[in-house]
């Protein structure tokens, strides 16, 4: 009987680890996949200034790639940037291809409805810029002119709101084209982020583009698939540690050229 | 892979898709035509005597050959305003299409002209015809008659080659996909019923020009 009893009791002892660890399967999170590869994926969108470009070199640079960079460093991970573009930026997310989107998408309730945010990390203003020869005051003289717009960006959720019966909008899938057939007379206008529209005139100064008005601000911030709540967090606890030492700040002004403002949470 | 599909979404948009589809649909019809018109008139140029023409026959071929469509359309709709002709986006589209398709359909027609029986050639030439009148009545029918199968093929290779003129903001069938797929985020959803037209309109268009080829060359048409 005693041998009996002792034989279940070694018996047991030798499958607590088998049970404690059914017990404790689950699938892997994401951060802890990240973690254990060393390695994270983020994309990268090299046509949209200031917040992705290609420097002189070819290689990836921008605001928006170096907050990348920064929270891959503080991750203590290697960053493998995706390249995509505006149209991209969700599918590749959604698609598993990268674990971060990182590329100026603005909150919206549309885009939350399939995707997760953090807490913002920057703030931009979609503007309408054209040719000084141009007249365009306010929303109702966009009438009969031709306005080309990025898919898959804030100006094509907001400027077709706004913009009256008549006029024409055309879409473009980046916002290299965008700027393209603003610059070749192909549209009379285009929508896109102020420090885009700053950028492009900057270097075009014989077209004399400027902002003709506002169409909208909005915060942007870092995306996650849904269900990935501890990569969230993280993210979130990133971006509260680094506006507070003033990374975030600092990262904003040199690209932009502007203070960061105020950042509200979500 | 946890992917929730909603295919009543896509269904909520069948007008737009719609006229995306037709827009491709007149595209690739009026582009066919053109094309051919382009094709038969450089195949005639190539058969000449006339040395620079052939030379510039040969010049547009192997350019138009050998260089990608889309870089061809951006030079069509982004570079030509520089030089002062500004073309909507349609118009570029189709311009780009029929000088794309002009560009393998003469190669094709060459090969069913050189197919011609050299008989018949040098006949209709002891007959007193002229050039025109041998290449019109003599080499072109069973030349195209000869090819039709290859030139379907491009026609339709054609037709799907519409999908990248998306990129100058033409609203045919791909560019709606883009836009609808990016303010539902419905990717998958929408490729797949995109993908499921553009077949129906690929087998469609084969129906088409296998009845051409029927009612042109096949019927006993009178002497």
């Amino acid at each position: 009987m005693q041998r009996f009893l002792g034989l279940i009791a070694v018996a047991l002892v030798a499958m607590l680890p088998v049970l404690l660890s059914t017990q404790g399967a689950q699938a892997e999170s994401t951060l802890d996949r990240i973690l254990r590869e060393k390695k994270i994926r983020i994309t990268a969108e090299v046509t949209s200034p200031p917040f992705g470009i290609l420097d002189k070199d070819g290689k990836p640079d921008g605001s928006e790639i170096a907050t990348a960079r920064q929270l891959a460093k503080d991750l203590g991970v290697d960053v493998e940037f995706v390249q995509v573009t505006a149209p991209n930026r969700i599918p590749a997310l959604l698609a598993g291809k990268a674990d971060v989107a990182i590329s100026s998408l603005s909150i919206t309730l549309d885009r939350a409805k399939t995707v997760m945010f953090a807490n913002p990390h920057g703030a931009l203003s979609i503007v309408i810029t054209a040719p000084a020869a141009v007249t365009l005051k306010s929303a109702a003289d966009l009438k009969g002119k031709r306005v080309g717009l990025t898919r898959a960006t804030l100006e094509e959720a907001t400027v077709p709101k706004i913009a009256p019966e008549g006029t024409n909008i055309v879409f473009f899938d980046d916002i290299a084209a965008t700027i393209q057939a603003l610059l070749s007379g192909q549209i009379d206008a285009a929508g896109m982020s102020a420090f885009a529209a700053k950028s492009v005139a900057d270097r075009n100064p014989d077209k004399k583009l400027e902002n003709k008005f506002t169409v909208t601000t909005a915060y942007y911030s870092a995306v996650v698939r849904p269900g990935d709540f501890e990569l969230l967090q993280w993210i979130n606890t990133w971006v509260f540690i680094n506006t507070r030492n003033g990374v975030l700040a600092d990262i904003y002004k040199k690209y932009t050229g502007v203070d960061l403002p105020p950042l509200p949470l979500l | 892979m946890n992917y929730v599909f909603h295919f009543n979404i896509v269904w909520d948009h069948w007008r737009d898709l719609a006229d995306g589809a037709w827009l491709t649909i007149r595209l690739s019809a009026m582009a066919m035509v053109l094309g051919l018109i382009v094709s038969i008139c450089t195949a005639y140029a190539n058969l000449g005597h006339i040395g620079p023409l052939r030379w510039l026959v040969a010049v547009y071929v192997e350019v138009v050959r050998n260089t990608p469509f889309l870089v061809q359309i951006f030079i069509i709709y982004f570079s030509l305003p520089a030089l002062g002709l500004r073309l909507e986006a349609n118009e570029a589209a189709l311009a780009a299409m029929v000088v794309n398709f002009g560009a393998y359909g003469t190669e094709i027609l060459r090969a069913g002209v050189e197919a011609v029986p050299h008989g018949q050639i040098e006949a209709a030439r002891s007959l007193g015809l002229t050039r025109l009148q041998t290449f019109r009545f003599v080499i072109l029918f069973p030349a195209i008659k000869t090819v039709f199968p290859a030139l379907a093929s491009q026609f339709i290779l054609m037709m799907l080659g519409s999908s990248i003129v998306s990129a100058i903001s033409a609203v045919e069938l791909t560019a709606v996909t883009n836009t609808l797929q990016s303010t539902t985020f419905r990717a998958f959803e929408f490729y797949f019923v995109t993908t499921a037209i553009y077949l129906a309109m690929a087998l469609g268009f084969r129906a088409v020009l296998g009845g051409i080829y029927w009612f042109v060359f096949q019927r006993n048409r009178p002497a």
